[in-house]
This record gives C-alpha cells, sequence and structure tokens, in this order.
C-alpha cells in the first residue's frame, strides 16, 4: 500500500507531502528522485527501487506525483490512482501548475485524505468529492473575503456512499432535463518514410454531461457498433446488455463523465497529408513540407499544426512558410501552426537548415507530429442510433455533438 | 515624478496578481508563519482556529516540523465545526506517533464522535482514532472496529475495513483472532463497497486465512463486477489464489500444458485425457515457448527464488506436479465463475483492473480463451506513459510465452517518435520476439525507419531487434544481412566526421547483428565475413574493428575465399597493430595465434612471421596487457614456432601438451552460449516485483497447487459465530439479489434450523450482525442469558430486535436506536433490567467496611535502608489540597539497633523543571490547566528520630503522573539518599462516589458503547471462605452472603470505591450463584468523572466462579486500565 504521497513542482520542489501510513517517509527521498530523473532523462522510468522504497511517478502538465510504497502493491494501481488524483486536483483547481497548488493546498490535503486511507484508495468518484469538498470557485473566494468563512467542507455524508449507485449525487433536481452525449476522438496515425499509411486508427471517448432529475435509466445504442474493436466502460455501464446486444445501459452520474471509450482500427485514410522532403548534401539540408486536404470530412479542419525536432547535428535552421507562423523554439522543436488550409493554395513549409561544419550531409531524419481539428464529425465513422430514457421526464433536451482531433498522429521524413 | 510612477504601476502589478489569489490560501502558503501561531488556536472563533490550522499545513507541506503545535491544536478536536475538525485531522494524523502521550488526549473526543449521529462524523473519528496508532488505545479502537463494522452507513462500514490493516501493523499479537473475526464480518458484508475494502483488509492481515474466502466464495464471484475498482484489483488476487489452493492449477490453461507433458514423458501410463493434452500441445509446439512458459508457470507457483536456489536441473525436475493438483477448467465450477466473472472486468476503466482480471486468465483460462485478454491488454496501452510502461513490462512475458498470442497486433507495438526510450525499447523487444512470416516484412519496413531516427541509442536497439528477428526467422536472413551491410556502409561514411559516441553505438550493434546472424550458420555468410573484412580499412570504430577482427580468426578456415586472403589480411593488421586501440589488439594477437593454429602448408611460414612479429610489436607495448597477452602467446605458440624457427628457447611442457592446450583455447568446438539467460526471473503479472525484477518485500507467490484442503474450510469451534453469519448469508443473499419469496426456500435448504439462525434471517441482511452479537454475548455477559432463559419472550425479543434493524438500513433513525441499543454490551434496554429487578432480590452487606484491610507494600527493605523499614499502603483518605492529590499512608520501622534521624522523603524530579505537557497522560483538558500549581510530592513532615523498634506513620500526598508508571522518590536519613519507588495503584485513583441504585443504572445507560468494557475471569477466594465454615449447617443463603462478602471485601479492600448494591437472583437452584450482582461506583480523583463497575457472577456456589467484570466510564483510558485492575486482584490469591 502506499505510504506517502510527493506533490513535486518542474523545479523539483516538494510542494506538499501526505504521509499515509504509520511508517513515515522521509523528503529527502524526493532528493534521491529528482537526482535520478535528471541524470536519467528519457530512459527514467515511471516505477524505480530507490535504496528504501518503491516509487511510483505521474507527471500531469509539469507537476511530478510521486508515491512511496515498501512492499509489494500493484504498480498499476498505484499509478492509476496517482492519475485519478491528477485528474480530480486538476479539475478542482483548473488546471495544474505550481500556484494553483501552492494556492489551494488545503483543499490539495482534504481531498488527498478523502481520496485516499492508510495508503488504500477510498473515495475516488469525482461526483462524491465534489459533494465532500466543495471545489473552489469565484463564488466561493468572494464570499470567503467578504465573511471570512470559508468553509469548503461539506458537513454531510454525500448519499451517494451508501446506494448502489456509488457515482451518483443522490436525487439532483432540475427544472430543465438535459443530457448531452459528445463523441470525442482522437486519430492515432504513422505514415511512413515513403509516404504509406502504415497505421491509423482512432481512439475516441464517449462523453456525456447529463443534468436529469431522479434516478434516470439511460440506454444508448449505436448504428453501428461492429466497428467498435474494443471498448472500457465507466463503472456505471451495465455488463450484461452490451455483451447480448451491444446496448450501453447505465444511470449516469449527475454532470460530466466519460461514458465509454473505443477503438475502431485499421483505418484507411486520413482528412489531410502531410509531405515532407528533405534532401541534404555539402552541408546543408533543404526542408520543403506540404500540407493540404486528402479526404475532405466535409467540415473545416481548423487548428492545423506541424510540429518536429530539428535534429541534434544542426546548426541553424531558416525556414519560412506561405501560411501561418513558424516558430523554432528554445529545445529545437520547430513548430508551424497552419489554422485552416485556404482555398487558394497548399500551405508550404520551405527554407535550409545548416549541418554542422564536418557533416556532409544529414543521415537521420525528423519525424513530423501533425495536429489538427474537425469539429462535427466523428472519424471513425461511429453513429449513435438512439437514446433512450426508461421514464422520461417533462422538458427533456437530447444533444449529440462530435469532434475528431489528432492524437499521435507522424509523419516520418 | 517618474519613480513614484514605476512604484504605482508595480503595486498594481501586484494587485492585479493578487486578483487572482484573491480568495485562495495562498498567502498562507507563502508566509505560513508571518503571524503567532498559538494565539490563533485558542481563538474562540472557528475561521481563526482554522487559519491557524492552515498556517500549520502549509508548514507541514514546507517539510517544516511543527510538532511543538501539538497540545494545543489537540484540544481544538472537540470544535464542532466540521472544517477545524479535519483541519485538525489532517494535523494530529501527522505528528501523532511523534507525541503519543497528547494524542491520547484526542481520544475520548473520538469516543464522544464515534456515537455522533453524523456518519461522516462517525467516519473520520474512527479513521483518525486508528490512524495515531498507539498500542494503548489499540484496545480501544479495535472495540471502535468492531462497532463501525456494523453501523447501518455503508461509508462507516468501509473505513473500518480500512482501520483493520491499521490496527494489524501495530503487531498486537492478542488482536489478530478479533481482527480476522471482523474481516470475516466484513467480507460477508451485501454492500459492495464495504467487500471491496474488506478484501484490502484481508490481503494485508492474514492473506493465509483462504478458509474465510472459501465461505463466501461464490458470493465473492458474484459481486465483484459491482465491487469499487480498487477493491476489484486486491480482490480479484485472493480469489485467483484461492482456486489454486482449493483445486490447483487448471489442465487446459497455458500455465499446465507443459507440466502435463514433463510427466507424461515420466510416467508412461498417464491418463487418456493427459496424451489428448500432449497431442494438442505439440500441435501448438510453434505457438508457445515451452521451455519458457514451463519456467514462467513454475516461478508464479514457487516463487523465482526459490525455483532457481535448485543448483541442479535434476532438482528442478523433481518439483513435479502430480495429476491430482490439476482440475478442469471446464468442469470445476468454481473456476468457471471465476473466469465468469472476472471477463467483463476487461472492460473496466481502469488499467489496474483489467491487467488483474487478464492475469487472472493468463494463469487460468483454458488456453483457447486466453486471447480475449490481448485486446483489453493492448487498448490499456493508451492510459498514461507510466501505465503504458508497466503493461508493456507483462506483456513482455506474455508474448516471450505465446508470442502467437500476440503476433497478428504487431502494429500495435510500433513506435511514436514521442514515446519515452523505455517504451521503445520495450516495445522493440515485444516486436522481435513476436514476429512471424506474415509479419516480418512489414516490421522490417517499420525497423529501417527507426535506424533513420535522431535518437541513436533507439537506432542501435532496432539494429539488435534485427538480429534477434533474423534468429527467429532464419527467411530473412539475406535481407537482412544485406540491408546491416547496408547500414554498416552507411554508416562509416559518416562515421568518418566523428559524429559521436552514439552514432559508433549503432555501428558496432549491427556487427554484432551480423556476428550472432553468421554464428548460426557460418558456411553460407562467407561473403559476408568478407564484405566485412573488406571494410576494415573504413571501420575506425575499435569495438567494431575488434569483433570484425575477430570473426577473422574465428572463421579463418572457412569456406574457400577467406583462406586465401588471411595472409594479406594478417598483414594489414599487422602493419596498422600499433596505431590500433586496446581491445583491438588483443584480437589481432589472438586472431594471428587462431590462423597459426589452423594453418598449413606454405602459408605457415608467413603466419609465424607475421606472429613473432606482432609479439614483438606487442612485448614492447606500453600496455600491460597487451604485453602480458604477447608472453602468453609466445609461450603458447612455441611448439608452433620451434619447429621450425630457431629463436624460441626451452620450455617446461612438453611440446605436444602446449599444441593440446592451445588447441583447446583457441579450438572451434565451443558450446553456443544461449543468448538469453535461463535464469530469468518472473514474478506474477502485475505485480510489483515483475517490473522491479526482484521479489518486493511482501510477494507471495501462488499458494501451492490444492495445498487448501476442504477441511480447513470446516470452521475451528472458535470462529463458530462467523460460521452461523456466512450460513445465513445463503438466505440474505438470496433476499438482496432476487424476490422474497426464494428467501425462505433458502432458509429451509439451510442446515442451520435452530431458532438462531430463523431469527437471524427473518431480520435480513442485518441478521448475521444481531446474531454475531448475541453470541458474543454469550461469553461476555452472562447474566442476560440467564435472565433470557426461561423468559418466555425470548423470541420475540430477538425478532423485535432484528426487525428494527432492518428499518435500520432505510431510516435514519437507524442511528438513535443502534445507538441506544449498542449491540456490543447487547442488553436490550431497561425492560431487560426491570426484568433483572424484578426477579432478583437485594441484599446488604453492612459490615464489610469493618473488615477492609488495604494491601500494604514495601517501599524500602531494611536490608537495603540500613535497617530502616518504610512500607506503605493506600489510602482511602481523600486530600484537601488538590483532587489530582492521592493519600498514601507510610510507615516507617525501624528494625535497626541505632537510632535513625532525619528521615524524609521527597521527589526525586522536585527540582526539575515540570513538563506538564510531556507527563500528562490521562488527564484531561480541564485539569490540565491548573496542573502546574500541583507538586508531585506534597512536602512531608520529617521524622526528627525513630528509635531501634520503634513504628511511625505519615500521610502522603502524592501526584502520580501517570496511573502505570512508578513515581521515583528519594528518602533521605541519617543524611544519605536512598532512591525508593512509589507504584500507583488505580484502585486508589478514584474516591468513592454514594449513589443510589436508581442513580447508577441512569448513569450507567448513558455510558454504553464506547464508553463500555468488560473483562472476566475467575474468582476463588470465597472457597476457603466456605470450607472454613463448611462443618456448620450453612444455609443457602450464607453461602451467597458468603460469596458477596468475600468478593466485596477484595473490591473494597484494592480500590477506593463505594458499594452501591448487591444483587441476587431468586434462584430456584440452591448452589447456583449466578445472576449475582454487584454494583461499585466510584469518582476519578482528577476529573471528577464517575466511573461505575458492574460484577456479575456466574457458576456453582463452591466451584471457581466466573465472573464479568463491566466498568463505564467515560475516560476510556483510564476505565480500561481500572478494569485491568480489578481483574488483576480479583484473581489474585489472598494470602491470609
Amino acid at each position: 500500500m502506499l505510504q506517502c504521497i510527493f506533490l513535486l513542482s518542474d523545479s523539483g520542489e516538494v510542494m506538499l507531502e501526505k504521509q499515509l501510513t504509520g511508517h513515515r517517509v522521509d523528503r529527502s527521498i524526493c532528493d534521491w528522485f529528482w537526482d535520478q530523473s535528471i541524470s536519467q532523462g528519457d530512459s527514467f522510468k515511471p516505477v524505480i527501487a530507490s535504496p528504501t522504497h518503491y516509487l511510483f511517478q505521474v507527471v500531469q502538465e509539469g507537476i511530478t506525483f510521486l508515491a512511496c510504497t515498501q512492499v509489494e502493491m500493484p504498480p498499476l494501481m498505484g499509478i492509476e490512482f496517482l492519475c485519478r488524483v491528477a485528474d480530480v486536483l486538476s479539475e478542482y483547481l483548473g488546471g495544474l501548475n505550481e500556484d494553483v497548488i501552492k494556492d489551494n493546498f488545503v483543499i490539495v490535503y482534504e481531498l488527498l485524505d478523502e481520496m485516499i486511507d492508510n495508503g488504500f484508495p477510498l473515495t475516488t468518484e469525482p461526483n462524491i468529492l465534489r459533494e465532500m469538498i466543495a471545489p473552489p470557485n469565484i463564488v466561493s473566494k468572494v464570499l470567503s473575503v467578504v465573511t471570512g468563512n470559508s468553509s469548503n467542507v461539506s458537513d454531510t455524508l454525500p448519499g451517494a456512499t451508501g446506494s448502489c449507485v456509488p457515482w451518483r449525487a443522490a436525487d439532483p433536481k432540475y427544472a430543465n432535463n438535459e443530457v448531452y452525449v459528445d463523441l470525442v476522438e482522437e486519430m492515432d496515425a504513422v505514415i511512413n518514410r515513403d509516404g504509406v499509411l502504415v497505421k491509423c486508427e482512432i481512439y475516441g471517448e464517449v462523453q456525456v454531461n447529463s443534468h436529469l432529475s431522479g434516478l434516470p435509466d439511460l440506454t444508448l445504442s449505436f448504428a453501428n457498433p461492429s466497428i467498435l474493436d474494443d471498448v472500457r466502460f465507466h463503472p456505471c455501464v451495465r455488463f450484461r446488455p452490451w455483451e447480448s446486444h451491444q446496448l450501453l445501459s447505465f444511470v449516469p452520474p449527475d454532470g460530466e463523465f466519460k461514458l465509454m471509450s473505443y477503438r475502431v482500427k485499421k483505418l484507411k485514410s486520413t482528412p489531410i497529408y502531410v509531405k515532407p522532403q528533405l534532401t541534404s548534401d555539402a552541408g546543408k539540408c533543404r526542408v520543403n513540407v506540404l500540407v493540404g486536404i486528402k479526404n475532405d470530412p466535409g467540415k473545416t479542419i481548423d487548428s492545423i499544426t506541424l510540429q518536429f525536432q530539428l535534429p541534434p547535428c544542426i546548426l541553424s535552421a531558416d525556414l519560412t512558410s506561405n501560411h501561418g507562423t513558424v516558430n523554432i523554439l528554445s529545445n529545437k522543436i520547430c513548430s508551424w501552426s497552419i489554422g485552416r488550409i485556404p482555398k487558394d493554395k497548399a500551405p508550404s513549409l520551405t527554407g535550409t537548415l545548416v549541418l554542422e561544419t564536418e557533416l556532409e550531409r544529414l543521415h537521420v531524419f525528423p519525424t513530423f507530429r501533425v495536429g489538427f481539428r474537425i469539429m462535427g464529425v466523428a472519424l471513425s465513422g461511429l453513429q449513435i442510433d438512439k437514446l433512450d430514457l426508461k421514464t422520461v421526464p417533462n422538458r427533456l433536451y437530447k444533444g449529440f455533438r462530435a469532434l475528431t482531433r489528432a492524437g499521435e498522429f507522424e509523419v516520418r521524413s | 515624478m517618474f519613480p513614484q510612477f514605476g512604484a504605482t504601476a508595480e503595486s498594481l502589478s501586484k494587485a492585479s496578481t493578487m486578483v487572482f489569489r484573491i480568495g485562495t490560501d495562498a498567502h498562507l502558503y507563502d508566509d505560513p508563519d508571518d503571524v503567532s501561531i498559538a494565539p490563533l488556536l485558542d481563538s474562540k472563533f472557528d475561521s481563526e482556529k482554522c487559519e491557524a490550522l492552515k498556517r500549520l499545513l502549509a508548514l507541514i507541506a514546507q517539510g517544516f516540523d511543527v510538532s511543538n503545535f501539538f497540545p494545543q491544536v489537540v484540544k481544538n478536536v472537540a470544535s464542532q465545526s466540521l472544517e477545524v475538525k479535519k483541519l485538525v485531522y489532517l494535523y494530529l494524523l501527522h505528528y501523532a506517533e511523534k507525541r503519543p502521550n497528547e494524542a491520547l488526549l484526542s481520544i475520548n473526543c473520538f469516543q464522544k464522535d464515534l456515537g455522533d449521529p453524523n456518519p461522516l462524523v462517525r467516519a473520520w473519528a474512527l479513521r483518525t482514532m486508528a490512524g495515531i496508532r498507539l498500542h494503548v488505545i489499540a484496545p480501544l479502537v479495535l472495540v471502535a472496529v468492531g462497532k463501525c463494522a456494523r453501523d447501518p452507513s455503508v461509508y462507516v462500514r468501509k473505513c473500518a475495513a480500512n482501520a483493520l490493516p491499521k490496527l494489524h501493523d501495530l503487531r498486537q499479537e492478542e488482536h489478530t483472532s478479533s481482527i480476522e473475526e471482523i474481516v470475516g464480518i466484513l467480507l460477508n458484508d451485501h454492500s459492495p463497497a464495504v467487500v471491496g475494502a474488506a478484501a484490502a483488509a484481508f490481503a494485508s492481515v492474514c492473506p493465509y486465512n483462504l478458509s474465510l474466502i472459501g465461505r463466501n466464495y461464490r458470493k465473492l464471484c458474484e459481486i465483484l463486477p459491482d465491487v469499487e475498482e480498487w477493491g476489484q484489483i486486491v480482490l480479484i488476487g485472493i480469489l485467483l489464489r484461492y482456486v489454486i489452493a482449493r483445486h490447483g492449477l487448471v489442465k487446459e490453461s497455458i500455465m499446465c500444458s507443459l507440466q502435463c507433458t514433463d510427466s507424461s514423458h515420466s510416467e508412461k501410463n498417464s491418463s487418456d485425457v493427459d496424451f489428448g493434452l500432449v497431442k494438442e500441445s505439440r500441435d501448438m509446439s510453434g505457438t508457445c515457448d515451452s521451455e519458457f512458459v514451463n519456467m514462467v508457470s513454475r516461478c508464479y507457483i514457487e516463487g523465482p527464488d526459490e525455483y532457481l536456489s535448485r543448483s541442479s536441473y535434476a532438482n528442478r525436475v523433481s518439483f513435479e506436479l502430480n495429476g491430482a493438483q490439476f482440475t478442469s477448467g471446464k468442469s470445476n465450477d468454481d473456476v468457471k465463475i471465476l473466469l465468469c466473472c472476472t471477463s467483463p472486468l476487461l472492460w473496466s476503466n481502469n488499467s489496474a483492473v483489467v491487467l488483474a482480471a487478464a492475469s487472472v486468465h493468463w494463469v487460468m483460462a483454458p488456453k483457447e480463451d486466453v486471447k480475449r485478454i490481448i485486446k483489453p491488454l493492448l487498448f490499456i496501452l493508451r492510459s498514461s506513459n507510466a501505465s503504458k510502461y508497466v503493461v508493456l513490462c507483462n506483456i513482455q512475458v506474455f508474448a516471450k510465452a505465446m508470442p502467437s498470442l500476440f503476433a497478428p497486433y504487431y502494429e500495435d507495438f510500433f513506435i511514436y517518435s514521442s514515446e519515452s526510450y523505455q517504451i521503445k525499447a520495450l516495445k522493440l523487444e515485444i516486436l522481435s520476439s513476436i514476429t512471424i512470416d506474415s509479419s516480418i516484412s512489414s516490421i522490417f519496413k517499420e525497423f529501417q525507419d527507426y535506424i533513420r531516427d535522431p535518437d541513436r541509442r533507439f537506432a542501435a536497439d532496432t539494429v539488435a531487434a534485427i538480429g534477434q528477428c533474423v534468429q527467429r526467422l532464419p527467411k530473412m536472413t539475406h535481407i537482412c544481412v544485406d540491408g546491416l551491410l547496408a547500414l554498416i556502409r552507411k554508416e562509416f561514411l559518416t562515421n568518418d566526421f566523428g559524429s559521436g559516441d552514439q552514432e559508433a553505438g549503432v555501428l558496432v550493434q549491427a556487427i554484432m547483428s551480423i556476428k550472432s546472424i553468421i554464428k548460426q550458420d557460418p558456411p553460407s555468410h562467407e561473403k559476408v565475413i568478407i564484405q566485412l573484412v573488406r571494410s576494415l580499412d573504413s571501420i575506425k570504430v575499435p569495438a567494431a574493428r575488434a569483433m570484425i577482427i575477430w570473426m577473422v580468426g574465428e572463421y579463418s578456415s572457412l569456406g574457400v575465399i577467406i583462406p586465401r586472403m588471411l595472409t594479406t589480411v594478417l598483414k594489414y593488421l599487422a602493419w596498422c597493430f600499433t596505431s590500433e586501440s586496446l581491445e583491438t589488439k588483443l584480437q589481432i594477437l589472438n586472431t594471428a595465434s587462431k590462423v597459426l593454429l589452423g594453418a598449413t602448408g606454405e602459408d605457415l611460414w608467413t603466419f609465424k612471421k607475421v606472429f613473432s612479429y606482432l609479439v614483438e610489436l606487442a612485448e614492447c607495448d606500453l600496455n600491460y596487457d597487451v604485453r602480458d597477452r604477447a608472453h602468453f602467446l609466445k609461450k603458447l605458440q612455441s611448439c608452433n614456432l620451434v619447429s621450425r624457427g630457431p629463436e624460441e628457447g626451452t620450455n617446461g611442457l612438453p611440446e605436444k601438451d602446449l599444441h593440446v592446450v592451445a588447441e583447446y583455447i583457441f579450438g572451434r568446438q565451443r558450446r553456443d552460449v544461449k543468448a538469453e539467460s535461463i535464469n530469468y526471473r518472473f514474478y506474477l503479472p502485475g505485480s510489483l516485483s515483475q517490473i522491479v525484477l526482484h521479489a518486493a518485500p511482501g510477494y507471495e507467490p501462488l499458494p501451492k497447487p490444492c495445498s487448501l484442503l476442504p477441511d480447513d474450510l470446516n470452521v475451528p469451534e472458535g470462529t463458530c459465530s462467523i460460521k452461523k453469519g456466512a450460513a445465513d448469508y445463503g438466505g440474505t443473499d438470496g433476499y438482496g439479489t432476487s424476490s422474497g419469496s426464494s428467501d425462505d426456500e433458502e432458509e429451509s435448504a439451510s442446515a442451520y434450523g435452530s431458532q438462531r439462525s430463523i431469527t437471524g434471517s427473518s431480520g435480513g441482511s442485518r441478521g448475521d450482525d444481531s446474531e454475531f452479537t448475541s453470541e458474543g454475548n454469550d461469553n461476555v455477559d452472562p447474566l442476560i442469558q440467564i435472565s433470557d432463559i426461561g423468559n418466555a419472550s425470548e423470541n420475540e425479543n430477538g425478532v423485535s430486535q432484528s426487525s428494527t434493524n432492518l428499518v435500520e438500513l432505510m431510516s435514519n433513525r437507524a442511528l438513535e436506536s443502534w445507538l441506544d441499543e449498542q449491540p456490543g454490551s447487547s442488553n436490550p434496554g431497561i425492560s431487560e433490567q426491570s426484568k433483572v429487578r424484578k426477579s432478583s432480590a437485594r441484599i446488604s452487606i453492612g459490615d464489610v467496611g469493618r473488615r477492609v484491610k488495604p494491601k500494604s507494600y514495601s517501599l524500602l527493605d531494611p536490608a537495603n535502608g540500613n535497617g530502616l523499614k518504610v512500607d506503605y499502603s493506600f489510602s482511602s483518605e481523600i486530600s484537601s489540597i488538590s483532587h489530582l492529590l492521592v493519600c498514601i499512608e507510610v510507615f516507617f520501622k525501624n528494625c535497626s539497633s541505632e537510632t535513625v534521624t532525619e528521615i524524609t522523603l521527597v521527589d526525586e524530579e522536585s527540582n526539575r523543571a515540570l513538563d506538564s505537557a510531556d507527563q500528562a497522560s490521562v488527564v484531561d483538558e480541564s485539569s490540565l490547566l491548573s496542573y502546574d500549581n500541583v507538586p508531585t510530592l506534597v512536602p512531608m513532615e520529617e521524622i526528627a528520630s525513630l528509635e531501634p523498634g520503634q513504628t511511625t506513620s505519615r500521610i502522603l500526598q502524592v501526584r502520580f503522573h501517570h496511573h502505570l508508571l512508578p513515581l521515583k522518590l528519594a528518602l533521605f536519613c541519617d543524611g544519605k539518599k536512598l532512591p525508593v519507588k512509589l507504584r500507583p495503584d488505580i484502585g486508589y485513583f478514584v474516591k468513592p462516589l454514594p449513589m443510589d441504585v436508581e442513580v447508577f443504572m441512569d448513569k450507567e445507560s448513558h455510558l454504553r458503547g464506547m464508553f463500555e468494557y468488560t473483562r472476566s475471569c475467575t474468582f476463588t477466594d470465597h472457597i476457603e471462605e466456605l470450607n472454613k465454615e463448611s462443618g456448620d449447617s450453612l444455609l443457602i443463603k450464607d453461602k451467597f452472603l458468603a460469596i458477596c462478602e468475600s468478593l466485596a471485601l477484595k473490591m473494597l479492600s484494592n480500590a477506593n470505591l463505594c458499594l452501591v448494591s448487591v444483587d441476587m437472583p431468586v434462584a430456584t437452584n440452591l448452589d447456583d450463584a449466578s445472576g449475582l450482582r454487584l454494583r461499585f461506583s466510584c469518582e476519578i480523583l482528577s476529573s471528577l468523572i464517575p466511573c461505575l463497575i458492574t460484577i456479575t457472577v456466574e457458576g456453582k456456589c463452591s466451584d471457581p466462579l466466573n465472573l464479568s467484570i463491566k466498568v463505564n466510564c467515560e475516560q476510556t483510558v483510564f476505565g480500561l486500565n481500572l478494569l485491568n485492575r480489578i481483574v488483576n486482584f480479583l484473581v489474585e490469591c489472598v494470602l491470609f
């Protein structure tokens, strides 16, 4: 079981320590950890054995969540828990960074205390946590300044802790009953040096935002569930109906949650093409990258970006584009933000890289990472058939949306 | 003007950052100690307390030690504000172990909170109380946990389950059985949330007590999908262990396929089923690496350390699983249900659950079903980077054991440039172990891309992976080797310009891969060797050169072309010898001697010349390694050189022998060293040990198959009550899941047709609980049982009790009734008491007071004290100075023949500063304040002189710091100082509190639950008393009287109590003293808190009696210690 959790800032400073069991962990372990992480760099493992403890680490938005244990336990449990803590904190505090954690350290402590007891996770359901400990918001902040009373600890136990649907707050009441279902998809693709699409798949999530009174029982069905390669469910989803009829039957949590995630494999095409050309001789390398729409998804593709790491043997780079802006960041990452593709021309990035003096030609080639976003389309082709409520309340509004963005979209050159 | 403006701008920007941080606790974190915290803590406003506590928390967060505020913080534990409470708890848990004495001060508040109607308050109190981990309060926590394990609130029960490991951590042997009992109760809970937490408790408290699982196995399986995700992870592991221990491995599973083969080799008369299996496993021989799987499965069961420690191979085989240790996954229901209930968990959102479920299937599922774990495993690769790493580590083992499972999914292991190096390396390794003919071409395409990756270390790994792939799939050899050669050619082109170590790494790796490919079939790769040798000219990396040179020597007699070019090559090597690096020089020497050994004909002479030239060069080398090697080789090769070369002299060994030695050293018949070490270590999938590759503390391999015999499941007598509860659960379970009608059927099917089980199950899911308590009562409070017997209302009573329990489940009134009932004491209310009163008579023993003789203890032995003997006894007098003082009568007797003068007793520590905080442990807050004024010892009137034989006594007023630890005093006499120790007697830390029986009952009813402690003991004093008078024709009544008198006397002589009442049952059996009840009352001196003692007798008059002593007191620590003291002196034999 976990013995201690540390929160480290991006400079290695220990911002917070929470001892969980009687066996206290000295915070000097963080120094050891930080030294190791600096010396090992990229090849640092997320689970390591220090001289005294086993350490699990999860890094999110620059904040390192470090957990220690001395005994055998499932490492994934530790890691998943840290991820959950990071998610909950980021949801509470509206993002994660050093300041926001320090500013709200009391809430962080209170949350940690509710989330884990004696090194074993206690309450990790965000809905219940939100009822136990109020998230900071503008109103409460102002109120605390005005009245001086700043209690964010609820004095009653959320009813959900005892119910058979522990993810749902007890009996919310809404004047307008609304439920929104979003398909949010990420496209992972690899295009190899020959320009061949090696791998293209969709990782998608069904995100639901439900504001329904009482204890609603929902059924969601897809028009083409057979395309799903594999699925994972929120605990609220009943297994039987899915096994037999591929129906999602569930009592939803209140508010936003991820109902399921799915994977669709072996897609045949990508919405945009990226054609990099690198030719190098005489100590120079000419770069030419073309970007364009390949298969029009019917909706506008926006927020198109292209990033690549300049090889280490490059002295200087001179890159320009006919559309969008090109930036070279300090860590030799070149970032080209295109936005939308204009109708009249194909965006292209051209320029030369100057190699190190003795180097005749470039022999390693960068990989281009592509970003884009398409509103209104689920590229996997997954379609929601219908959403039914067992008992339909008056004034029910159902909404469906879809969004696809690039996940790990890589083009090798 | 400008500076002024600048100042404004600065303050403006400051203000703007302030706006964002307004209302947060930012200022508290930034300057936690810019105000004095202590006064804030004592403030009467909750908001100020909160601020102070937040500041302390900020200091803790920043790593400062603020434990010095402990006493002040603890005081606030009584606050009504939940926020203050929460913050205090956070602080308390952080420091409790450091300041145990002060932590004790908070116990009373926790006890109070445990009775709070708000379940959140109860849960917090329990969590914190268990979390402060003090041995002293462990019994209290145990009682609290036991009580909370039956709380109506699921959340509180869950916290009770979480508290068990905390208790277990204290390692108090005497509590183990009760902790396990509570685990059993909680495992049987109807709420999945509680079961999950109970599973975690089980895993850390009593992981070997698998019989506890056996009782509920089916129910646990069925409830598994509804358990919380974290509980699922643990519960899956427990269920897997149970099934293996109970039924053994599954015959059709991967783990077994090989062991069956082994056993059928050894015993030819194995059954038909086994043969079928053998065939099957041979059919699939291409799909799984048999030796590897065998090793893995043995490691799972025995633990790699044990397995590997058996050094000889023969021994390894000797551990053979016999047929009886297998079960069939198709016919065994327990196995089936486990697999069935874990398979939907493969869809879980929590990757730890998925991995846990997958590992159950990996170990238990029939071979053909294992593939269902593949997709979920691959899907969880798309979670955080950290989990990706862990999952890949596990997949790596799966893939090596059964590559066919993953072979179709090779695309999932393609590498993104954004991944970390560790993940890339793992994916490469998996890719190279799952390649098959159909996938190799696409994988090679990928590899070619990877080689051009800017991360050269990764590129080098890719080259190594190519080598491994070829070893698996010899078909691809030529394509690969060509590719590698092209790479080498390209590499050296760039390498000329020295672009760093990492490039060299790729080159060396490429040559290494080629080397390993050649080794498989040298004759077919002659041309490759030649090409490599040709490229020697351009390759500059020493390690690469050394390797190529080694190959020249190794394959010098291969084919036709190589021997022909040897002379040229050797000449070339000799020519560039001086400019080579160390490792290359050594290899050149080796190669030269190998060539010399194998040489024949006309070349021999050239080789000899070259060799002698090289040796001469080497002998003058700057490096001693090279010089030594040269000397060695010269001696070794002397036979070859001597035959025609005159320059070498004689040597000790016969030439022939030397030749044999040389042949042996450089000969070609060397055994293949397996690329992969057979001594791989495997740990259970999903375990920490598998990731760090050593057994982490607490790692347990799977239990030995079938080690849990069905007999073990028969419950030992001591835990009978649990068994009944479990049996009853059959009924309640049906009640919970299906309609109520099935309840009755189950009930009638149940073997426990007694009245108890009827009442138990009619009470619904809470039935088992109430039953458990009533069962417990039999030991604890015999009176109730006695009065119940022959009472027609028994069943009715039981039913009403359990029906209220049913209501409890739904309503909030539950709590009140629960609090009223106090199942621990189980006295079902006042009606019970009135019943007792009706059926009993009160007797009075007036003359006891006279016979009370306080026990005297020795303070100073005459032998140590120059003939002065000092005894003391606790007096029942009450100090007039302070209520903290205890009066002690001290007797001084001069046993010597000389007069002793100037006798006085002083506090040894009187000169020390009184640190009240450190020494106070039993006193409550109010007394803490007036504490400093009270001295440890009120100065005693000095005894001027004591004649020989004379005796005198003094009354001493002493304040003990702790009611258990002796007080150190110094006795001065004749100007000498003698250290003495005054042992406290908790029996005199109280004063009599006279009261009516009605008042007593009333007070008692307010001090139930947490404030009530019971112990039982045997009492024998009365037997002597009875024997004394046995001659007389004693009336039964008098017998009772004698018992009462001896009991009362014993009590009053050992503690400062007030006898309230003596109740005697109007018994039908005249010799039966059962039901006799004595009540005593007293008041704690220091805090004036009343303390009630009830003694109930059971047994025959003339036999040793069973007493059950009950103490009701608000000061729990005190009450408990008092109870222990009473039991101690009651058991003690009187020495009249």
